[in-house]
Protein backbone atom coordinates (compact mmCIF):
# COMPACT_ATOMS: atom_id res chain seq x y z
CA UNK A 1 0.00 0.00 0.00
CA UNK A 2 2.73 2.53 1.24
CA UNK A 3 4.86 1.59 -2.25
CA UNK A 4 2.11 2.53 -4.36
CA UNK A 5 0.84 5.81 -2.47
CA UNK A 6 2.32 9.15 -3.60
CA UNK A 7 4.92 10.28 -1.07
CA UNK A 8 3.39 12.63 1.59
CA UNK A 9 4.97 15.67 1.86
CA UNK A 10 4.51 17.42 4.99
CA UNK A 11 4.74 21.42 6.12
CA UNK A 12 4.67 22.97 9.06
CA UNK A 13 1.43 23.66 10.60
CA UNK A 14 -0.18 20.93 8.69
CA UNK A 15 -2.16 18.38 10.66
CA UNK A 16 -1.79 14.39 10.41
CA UNK A 17 -3.01 11.47 12.02
CA UNK A 18 -0.06 9.48 13.73
CA UNK A 19 -1.32 6.06 14.18
CA UNK A 20 -2.62 4.85 17.32
CA UNK A 21 -2.04 8.42 18.90
CA UNK A 22 -3.95 10.51 17.24
CA UNK A 23 -4.59 13.96 15.52
CA UNK A 24 -0.74 16.10 15.32
CA UNK A 25 0.30 18.86 14.09
CA UNK A 26 3.47 19.59 12.12
CA UNK A 27 5.84 22.22 14.27
CA UNK A 28 9.35 21.80 12.48
CA UNK A 29 10.94 20.11 9.94
CA UNK A 30 14.58 20.15 9.88
CA UNK A 31 17.88 18.39 9.37
CA UNK A 32 19.49 16.78 12.21
CA UNK A 33 23.00 14.86 12.17
CA UNK A 34 22.51 11.31 14.14
CA UNK A 35 25.46 8.86 14.45
CA UNK A 36 27.03 10.71 11.29
CA UNK A 37 24.00 10.27 9.49
CA UNK A 38 22.74 13.78 7.76
CA UNK A 39 18.58 13.62 8.48
CA UNK A 40 15.77 15.07 7.72
CA UNK A 41 12.97 15.10 10.80
CA UNK A 42 9.51 16.10 10.92
CA UNK A 43 8.48 17.20 14.35
CA UNK A 44 4.89 16.28 15.02
CA UNK A 45 2.64 17.96 18.46
CA UNK A 46 -0.20 15.33 19.44
CA UNK A 47 -2.88 18.29 19.76
CA UNK A 48 -4.41 16.51 22.46
CA UNK A 49 -1.96 16.73 25.40
CA UNK A 50 1.22 18.16 23.56
CA UNK A 51 3.61 15.06 23.36
CA UNK A 52 6.25 15.61 20.81
CA UNK A 53 7.35 12.85 18.65
CA UNK A 54 10.18 13.14 16.22
CA UNK A 55 9.78 11.20 12.76
CA UNK A 56 12.65 11.01 10.18
CA UNK A 57 10.88 12.02 6.87
CA UNK A 58 11.66 8.94 5.13
CA UNK A 59 9.85 6.92 7.48
CA UNK A 60 6.75 9.28 7.72
CA UNK A 61 4.63 6.88 5.35
CA UNK A 62 6.16 3.45 6.47
CA UNK A 63 4.94 4.69 10.32
CA UNK A 64 1.70 5.01 8.91
CA UNK A 65 1.08 8.86 8.97
CA UNK A 66 -1.59 10.63 6.77
CA UNK A 67 -3.55 13.87 6.13
CA UNK A 68 -6.68 14.15 8.34
CA UNK A 69 -9.63 13.15 7.15
CA UNK A 70 -12.24 15.54 5.04
CA UNK A 71 -15.79 15.92 5.70
CA UNK A 72 -16.58 13.45 2.60
CA UNK A 73 -14.84 10.73 4.56
CA UNK A 74 -16.45 11.65 7.80
CA UNK A 75 -20.03 11.48 5.52
CA UNK A 76 -18.70 7.88 4.29
CA UNK A 77 -17.53 6.65 7.28
CA UNK A 78 -21.45 7.61 8.61
CA UNK A 79 -22.92 5.33 5.56
CA UNK A 80 -20.72 2.60 6.38
CA UNK A 81 -21.74 2.81 10.22
CA UNK A 82 -25.40 2.88 8.64
CA UNK A 83 -24.86 -0.10 6.44
CA UNK A 84 -26.09 -3.64 7.62
CA UNK A 85 -22.65 -4.96 7.66
CA UNK A 86 -22.90 -5.82 11.12
CA UNK A 87 -21.08 -9.02 10.79
CA UNK A 88 -18.27 -9.85 13.48
CA UNK A 89 -16.02 -12.60 13.56
CA UNK A 90 -16.08 -14.73 16.62
CA UNK A 91 -12.24 -16.13 16.31
CA UNK A 92 -10.77 -14.01 18.71
CA UNK A 93 -7.59 -14.19 16.99
CA UNK A 94 -8.44 -13.12 13.77
CA UNK A 95 -10.35 -10.54 15.13
CA UNK A 96 -7.46 -9.26 16.99
CA UNK A 97 -4.99 -9.37 14.03
CA UNK A 98 -7.25 -7.44 11.94
CA UNK A 99 -8.06 -4.85 14.44
CA UNK A 100 -4.79 -4.44 15.34
CA UNK A 101 -4.24 -3.73 11.64
CA UNK A 102 -7.26 -1.41 11.10
CA UNK A 103 -5.93 0.88 14.18
CA UNK A 104 -2.55 1.26 12.33
CA UNK A 105 -3.15 1.06 8.73
CA UNK A 106 -7.20 1.29 8.21
CA UNK A 107 -7.49 5.08 8.16
CA UNK A 108 -10.89 6.53 9.67
CA UNK A 109 -12.48 4.22 8.25
CA UNK A 110 -10.54 1.23 9.66
CA UNK A 111 -11.37 3.14 12.87
CA UNK A 112 -14.94 3.15 12.64
CA UNK A 113 -14.91 -0.86 11.77
CA UNK A 114 -13.24 -1.36 14.92
CA UNK A 115 -15.57 0.58 16.79
CA UNK A 116 -18.94 -1.22 15.20
CA UNK A 117 -17.44 -4.63 14.91
CA UNK A 118 -17.02 -4.73 18.92
CA UNK A 119 -20.71 -2.81 19.56
CA UNK A 120 -22.10 -5.68 17.58
CA UNK A 121 -19.72 -8.25 19.33
CA UNK A 122 -21.47 -6.81 22.59
CA UNK A 123 -24.50 -7.04 21.83
CA UNK A 124 -23.77 -10.82 22.48
CA UNK A 125 -21.65 -10.69 25.60
CA UNK A 126 -19.75 -8.14 27.15
CA UNK A 127 -16.14 -7.47 25.83
CA UNK A 128 -13.16 -8.44 27.39
CA UNK A 129 -10.96 -6.26 29.15
CA UNK A 130 -8.61 -5.87 26.31
CA UNK A 131 -11.44 -5.70 23.59
CA UNK A 132 -12.76 -2.89 25.85
CA UNK A 133 -9.61 -0.93 26.16
CA UNK A 134 -8.97 -1.48 22.50
CA UNK A 135 -12.76 -0.21 21.61
CA UNK A 136 -12.15 3.42 23.79
CA UNK A 137 -9.12 3.87 22.03
CA UNK A 138 -10.73 3.07 18.91
CA UNK A 139 -13.47 5.38 19.76
CA UNK A 140 -11.47 8.40 21.60
CA UNK A 141 -9.08 8.37 18.35
CA UNK A 142 -12.43 8.22 15.96
CA UNK A 143 -14.17 10.93 17.49
CA UNK A 144 -10.76 13.05 18.07
CA UNK A 145 -10.47 12.35 13.74
CA UNK A 146 -14.15 12.97 13.09
CA UNK A 147 -13.95 16.09 14.66
CA UNK A 148 -10.87 18.06 13.29
CA UNK A 149 -12.42 16.30 10.19
CA UNK A 150 -15.85 18.33 10.54
CA UNK A 151 -14.44 21.13 12.39
CA UNK A 152 -16.81 20.47 15.07
CA UNK A 153 -16.88 19.94 18.56
CA UNK A 154 -15.86 16.59 20.05
CA UNK A 155 -19.23 16.55 21.17
CA UNK A 156 -21.05 16.87 18.07
CA UNK A 157 -18.46 14.28 16.15
CA UNK A 158 -18.85 11.80 18.85
CA UNK A 159 -22.70 12.01 18.86
CA UNK A 160 -22.89 11.82 15.02
CA UNK A 161 -21.55 8.84 14.57
CA UNK A 162 -23.79 7.20 18.16
CA UNK A 163 -26.63 8.51 16.82
CA UNK A 164 -26.22 5.39 14.32
CA UNK A 165 -24.67 2.86 16.46
CA UNK A 166 -27.69 3.78 19.49
CA UNK A 167 -30.96 5.10 17.60
CA UNK A 168 -33.01 7.43 19.05
CA UNK A 169 -35.89 6.03 20.90
CA UNK A 170 -34.27 2.25 20.17
CA UNK A 171 -32.62 -0.41 22.59
CA UNK A 172 -29.55 -2.26 20.91
CA UNK A 173 -30.58 -6.02 19.92
CA UNK A 174 -29.71 -8.44 21.66
CA UNK A 175 -27.90 -11.20 19.53
CA UNK A 176 -27.12 -14.80 19.32
CA UNK A 177 -24.34 -16.98 18.61
CA UNK A 178 -25.83 -17.94 15.87
CA UNK A 179 -26.18 -15.14 14.14
CA UNK A 180 -22.53 -15.20 14.42
CA UNK A 181 -21.72 -18.55 13.70
CA UNK A 182 -22.40 -18.64 9.78
CA UNK A 183 -20.24 -17.02 7.47
CA UNK A 184 -22.00 -13.88 5.87
CA UNK A 185 -21.34 -14.91 2.46
CA UNK A 186 -23.17 -18.55 2.77
CA UNK A 187 -26.22 -16.83 4.76
CA UNK A 188 -26.86 -14.28 1.75
CA UNK A 189 -26.90 -16.61 -0.59
CA UNK A 190 -29.18 -19.16 1.24
CA UNK A 191 -31.43 -16.21 1.72
CA UNK A 192 -31.56 -15.39 -2.04
CA UNK A 193 -32.46 -18.82 -2.45
CA UNK A 194 -31.44 -21.07 -5.31
CA UNK A 195 -34.91 -19.74 -7.69
CA UNK A 196 -33.67 -16.40 -7.64
CA UNK A 197 -29.98 -17.06 -8.74
CA UNK A 198 -31.79 -18.79 -11.59
CA UNK A 199 -29.04 -22.06 -11.29
CA UNK A 200 -31.33 -23.87 -12.88
CA UNK A 201 -32.58 -21.69 -16.19
CA UNK A 202 -29.46 -20.54 -17.17
CA UNK A 203 -27.39 -23.92 -17.46
CA UNK A 204 -28.51 -26.53 -19.63
CA UNK A 205 -26.52 -29.43 -19.98
CA UNK A 206 -26.52 -32.51 -21.87
CA UNK A 207 -27.28 -36.25 -20.09
CA UNK A 208 -23.77 -37.47 -21.67
CA UNK A 209 -21.95 -34.64 -19.87
CA UNK A 210 -23.87 -34.86 -16.97
CA UNK A 211 -23.08 -38.60 -15.79
CA UNK A 212 -19.26 -37.94 -16.27
CA UNK A 213 -19.02 -34.66 -14.76
CA UNK A 214 -18.59 -36.18 -11.18
CA UNK A 215 -15.16 -37.64 -11.96
CA UNK A 216 -13.43 -34.68 -13.55
CA UNK A 217 -14.86 -32.58 -10.46
CA UNK A 218 -12.23 -34.26 -8.52
CA UNK A 219 -9.69 -33.18 -10.70
CA UNK A 220 -8.42 -29.59 -9.95
CA UNK A 221 -8.39 -30.87 -6.09
CA UNK A 222 -6.11 -33.33 -6.84
CA UNK A 223 -3.76 -30.72 -8.31
CA UNK A 224 -4.26 -28.50 -4.78
CA UNK A 225 -6.15 -25.73 -6.13
CA UNK A 226 -9.49 -25.21 -4.60
CA UNK A 227 -12.51 -25.75 -6.88
CA UNK A 228 -15.15 -23.09 -7.57
CA UNK A 229 -17.96 -23.67 -4.96
CA UNK A 230 -20.50 -22.20 -8.05
CA UNK A 231 -19.84 -24.46 -10.48
CA UNK A 232 -20.35 -27.85 -9.06
CA UNK A 233 -23.68 -26.50 -7.59
CA UNK A 234 -24.46 -25.57 -10.59
CA UNK A 235 -23.91 -28.66 -12.27
CA UNK A 236 -25.19 -30.72 -10.21
CA UNK A 237 -28.70 -29.49 -10.01
CA UNK A 238 -29.44 -30.74 -13.17
CA UNK A 239 -27.52 -33.90 -12.95
CA UNK A 240 -29.93 -35.27 -10.19
CA UNK A 241 -28.62 -36.08 -6.81
CA UNK A 242 -25.94 -38.35 -8.11
CA UNK A 243 -23.72 -35.48 -8.59
CA UNK A 244 -23.85 -33.74 -5.24
CA UNK A 245 -22.04 -36.07 -3.23
CA UNK A 246 -19.06 -35.65 -5.07
CA UNK A 247 -17.28 -32.25 -4.00
CA UNK A 248 -17.67 -34.27 -0.41
CA UNK A 249 -16.50 -37.28 -1.33
CA UNK A 250 -13.27 -35.47 -3.09
CA UNK A 251 -12.71 -33.40 -0.10
CA UNK A 252 -10.93 -36.23 2.30
CA UNK A 253 -8.90 -37.33 -0.18
CA UNK A 254 -5.83 -34.53 0.15
CA UNK A 255 -6.24 -35.31 3.89
CA UNK A 256 -5.75 -39.07 3.95
CA UNK A 257 -3.05 -38.68 1.74
CA UNK A 258 -1.32 -36.16 3.54
CA UNK A 259 -1.41 -37.49 6.59
CA UNK A 260 1.36 -40.35 6.14
CA UNK A 261 3.65 -38.39 4.89
CA UNK A 262 3.74 -35.68 7.81
CA UNK A 263 3.52 -38.86 10.37
CA UNK A 264 7.56 -40.26 9.96
CA UNK A 265 8.54 -36.43 9.85
CA UNK A 266 7.00 -35.05 12.74
CA UNK A 267 5.33 -37.80 15.13
CA UNK A 268 4.15 -34.63 17.45
CA UNK A 269 2.53 -32.57 14.79
CA UNK A 270 -0.65 -34.13 14.75
CA UNK A 271 -1.78 -34.09 18.42
CA UNK A 272 -0.96 -30.64 18.74
CA UNK A 273 -3.28 -29.79 16.18
CA UNK A 274 -5.77 -31.74 17.68
CA UNK A 275 -5.57 -30.09 20.89
CA UNK A 276 -5.78 -26.68 19.04
CA UNK A 277 -8.99 -27.42 17.45
CA UNK A 278 -11.03 -27.85 20.63
CA UNK A 279 -9.35 -24.98 22.24
CA UNK A 280 -10.77 -22.62 19.81
CA UNK A 281 -14.31 -23.85 19.57
CA UNK A 282 -14.54 -23.67 23.38
CA UNK A 283 -13.70 -19.55 23.21
CA UNK A 284 -16.12 -19.38 20.75
CA UNK B 1 -13.93 20.68 42.56
CA UNK B 2 -17.18 20.70 40.60
CA UNK B 3 -18.55 24.01 40.92
CA UNK B 4 -22.50 24.08 40.03
CA UNK B 5 -23.71 27.46 38.55
CA UNK B 6 -27.61 28.09 38.10
CA UNK B 7 -28.53 30.29 34.91
CA UNK B 8 -32.38 30.03 35.86
CA UNK B 9 -33.59 30.26 39.15
CA UNK B 10 -33.88 26.54 40.69
CA UNK B 11 -35.09 25.16 44.79
CA UNK B 12 -31.58 25.62 46.38
CA UNK B 13 -32.35 22.31 48.36
CA UNK B 14 -32.74 20.45 45.14
CA UNK B 15 -29.52 21.96 44.28
CA UNK B 16 -27.73 21.13 47.31
CA UNK B 17 -28.68 17.37 46.90
CA UNK B 18 -27.71 17.22 43.47
CA UNK B 19 -24.15 18.87 45.06
CA UNK B 20 -24.52 15.68 47.06
CA UNK B 21 -25.05 13.28 44.49
CA UNK B 22 -22.31 14.30 42.20
CA UNK B 23 -20.32 14.34 45.32
CA UNK B 24 -20.75 10.98 45.99
CA UNK B 25 -20.52 9.90 42.09
CA UNK B 26 -16.97 11.37 41.27
CA UNK B 27 -15.08 11.29 44.83
CA UNK B 28 -14.47 15.35 43.97
CA UNK B 29 -15.65 18.21 46.18
CA UNK B 30 -19.27 19.40 45.04
CA UNK B 31 -20.72 22.88 45.88
CA UNK B 32 -23.05 25.24 44.81
CA UNK B 33 -21.56 28.34 42.95
CA UNK B 34 -24.32 30.63 42.78
CA UNK B 35 -26.96 31.89 40.21
CA UNK B 36 -26.02 33.81 37.01
CA UNK B 37 -27.81 34.95 34.14
CA UNK B 38 -27.96 33.65 30.65
CA UNK B 39 -25.75 36.41 28.60
CA UNK B 40 -27.66 39.19 27.11
CA UNK B 41 -29.13 38.12 23.35
CA UNK B 42 -30.07 34.54 23.86
CA UNK B 43 -32.99 33.33 23.86
CA UNK B 44 -34.72 29.31 24.43
CA UNK B 45 -34.04 27.34 22.93
CA UNK B 46 -30.64 27.96 23.20
CA UNK B 47 -28.16 26.73 21.59
CA UNK B 48 -26.08 24.29 24.12
CA UNK B 49 -22.55 25.18 22.86
CA UNK B 50 -23.15 28.91 22.65
CA UNK B 51 -24.42 29.05 25.88
CA UNK B 52 -21.77 26.78 27.50
CA UNK B 53 -19.00 28.62 26.45
CA UNK B 54 -20.49 32.42 26.50
CA UNK B 55 -21.93 31.87 30.00
CA UNK B 56 -20.29 34.17 33.29
CA UNK B 57 -17.50 31.72 34.70
CA UNK B 58 -16.92 31.25 38.77
CA UNK B 59 -13.69 31.82 40.17
CA UNK B 60 -12.03 28.17 39.06
CA UNK B 61 -9.08 26.68 39.62
CA UNK B 62 -7.24 24.67 36.76
CA UNK B 63 -8.49 21.58 37.59
CA UNK B 64 -12.31 22.74 38.55
CA UNK B 65 -14.98 21.63 36.63
CA UNK B 66 -17.47 23.85 36.11
CA UNK B 67 -21.71 22.57 35.72
CA UNK B 68 -24.36 25.20 34.31
CA UNK B 69 -28.43 24.65 34.87
CA UNK B 70 -30.66 25.96 33.09
CA UNK B 71 -34.32 24.92 33.42
CA UNK B 72 -35.16 26.69 29.74
CA UNK B 73 -35.20 24.03 26.73
CA UNK B 74 -31.87 23.09 24.20
CA UNK B 75 -31.98 23.57 20.43
CA UNK B 76 -31.58 19.76 18.82
CA UNK B 77 -28.08 19.72 16.52
CA UNK B 78 -28.74 18.95 13.17
CA UNK B 79 -25.52 16.65 12.35
CA UNK B 80 -24.20 14.72 8.91
CA UNK B 81 -26.27 11.41 10.36
CA UNK B 82 -29.66 13.00 11.64
CA UNK B 83 -30.75 15.56 14.62
CA UNK B 84 -29.48 14.69 17.69
CA UNK B 85 -31.31 15.30 20.80
CA UNK B 86 -29.69 17.63 23.17
CA UNK B 87 -30.21 17.56 26.94
CA UNK B 88 -26.55 18.89 27.33
CA UNK B 89 -23.19 19.77 26.05
CA UNK B 90 -19.52 19.27 27.52
CA UNK B 91 -16.13 20.47 26.91
CA UNK B 92 -14.37 17.17 26.09
CA UNK B 93 -11.07 17.40 28.28
CA UNK B 94 -12.32 21.30 29.62
CA UNK B 95 -14.14 23.18 32.26
CA UNK B 96 -17.65 23.81 31.20
CA UNK B 97 -20.49 21.04 31.24
CA UNK B 98 -23.94 22.26 30.71
CA UNK B 99 -27.80 20.68 31.18
CA UNK B 100 -31.05 21.33 30.88
CA UNK B 101 -33.91 20.64 33.48
CA UNK B 102 -36.77 21.59 30.76
CA UNK B 103 -38.88 18.69 30.79
CA UNK B 104 -38.50 17.94 34.71
CA UNK B 105 -41.35 19.51 36.71
CA UNK B 106 -40.14 18.89 40.17
CA UNK B 107 -36.45 19.15 40.26
CA UNK B 108 -36.24 16.53 43.72
CA UNK B 109 -39.06 14.40 42.42
CA UNK B 110 -36.50 13.72 39.01
CA UNK B 111 -33.08 14.10 41.01
CA UNK B 112 -31.89 10.92 40.05
CA UNK B 113 -32.58 11.55 36.28
CA UNK B 114 -30.70 15.29 36.37
CA UNK B 115 -28.02 13.87 38.13
CA UNK B 116 -27.37 11.09 35.41
CA UNK B 117 -27.43 14.15 33.05
CA UNK B 118 -25.14 15.83 35.02
CA UNK B 119 -22.57 12.71 35.22
CA UNK B 120 -22.94 12.62 32.14
CA UNK B 121 -21.67 15.90 30.86
CA UNK B 122 -19.46 16.23 33.81
CA UNK B 123 -17.56 12.90 32.42
CA UNK B 124 -17.44 13.91 29.33
CA UNK B 125 -15.08 16.78 31.09
CA UNK B 126 -12.66 14.20 32.22
CA UNK B 127 -12.80 12.91 29.14
CA UNK B 128 -14.52 9.70 29.14
CA UNK B 129 -16.74 8.48 26.55
CA UNK B 130 -20.27 6.96 25.57
CA UNK B 131 -20.04 3.47 27.11
CA UNK B 132 -21.88 0.23 26.16
CA UNK B 133 -22.92 -0.75 29.22
CA UNK B 134 -27.30 0.51 29.44
CA UNK B 135 -26.39 1.11 33.36
CA UNK B 136 -23.41 3.35 33.15
CA UNK B 137 -23.71 6.74 33.36
CA UNK B 138 -21.88 7.44 29.87
CA UNK B 139 -24.32 5.57 27.84
CA UNK B 140 -26.11 7.65 25.13
CA UNK B 141 -28.62 9.97 26.99
CA UNK B 142 -30.86 9.53 23.85
CA UNK B 143 -31.51 6.19 24.59
CA UNK B 144 -34.96 4.78 26.66
CA UNK B 145 -32.77 2.88 29.35
CA UNK B 146 -31.16 6.09 30.06
CA UNK B 147 -34.45 7.41 31.63
CA UNK B 148 -35.24 4.49 33.13
CA UNK B 149 -35.12 6.43 36.47
CA UNK B 150 -35.72 4.52 39.73
CA UNK B 151 -34.07 1.21 38.58
CA UNK B 152 -30.80 2.18 37.82
CA UNK B 153 -28.71 4.18 40.33
CA UNK B 154 -26.31 6.86 39.35
CA UNK B 155 -23.14 5.49 38.74
CA UNK B 156 -20.66 4.44 36.44
CA UNK B 157 -19.65 1.03 35.01
CA UNK B 158 -16.84 -0.81 36.46
CA UNK B 159 -14.54 0.63 33.92
CA UNK B 160 -15.47 3.78 33.13
CA UNK B 161 -15.11 4.24 37.29
CA UNK B 162 -11.63 3.04 36.92
CA UNK B 163 -11.11 5.94 34.63
CA UNK B 164 -12.87 8.38 36.40
CA UNK B 165 -11.27 7.91 39.69
CA UNK B 166 -7.54 7.96 37.47
CA UNK B 167 -8.85 11.15 35.46
CA UNK B 168 -10.65 13.11 38.48
CA UNK B 169 -8.17 12.49 41.46
CA UNK B 170 -5.07 13.57 39.24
Amino acid sequence: MSDLAPPLKLAVGDRVVYPNQGVCRVTSVEAKEVAGQRLVFVTLRREEDGAVVMVPEAKVQAIGVRKVAGPEEAAQVVAFLRSDSDHATLDWKARSRSNVERMSQGGVLGLAEVVKELAVLSELRPLPTKERELYDSARHLLVTELAAALNAPPCDAEDTFDLVLFPPGRERPKRTVEEFARPRDESDLDAIGDDLLDLDADIEIAPEEAAGDAEPAAAPEEDGAPAPAAKPKAKAKPAAAKAKPAPKKSKPKPAQKAKPAAKPAKGKAAPKAKKQSPKGGKKR
Amino acid sequence: MIRVVTLDPHEPAAVQKLCRLLYQAFGVGCDMAGDMSVPAGMTAPFDAEALAMAAPIPKLYADDRVLYLTSRPLKDRALISGTAPTHGFAQYGGQRALITTAGVKDLEASLKLVGRHAMHQLGHCWDLHHCLDPRCAMYPPWTPSFGANDAIFDTFCREKSEQKIRLAKS
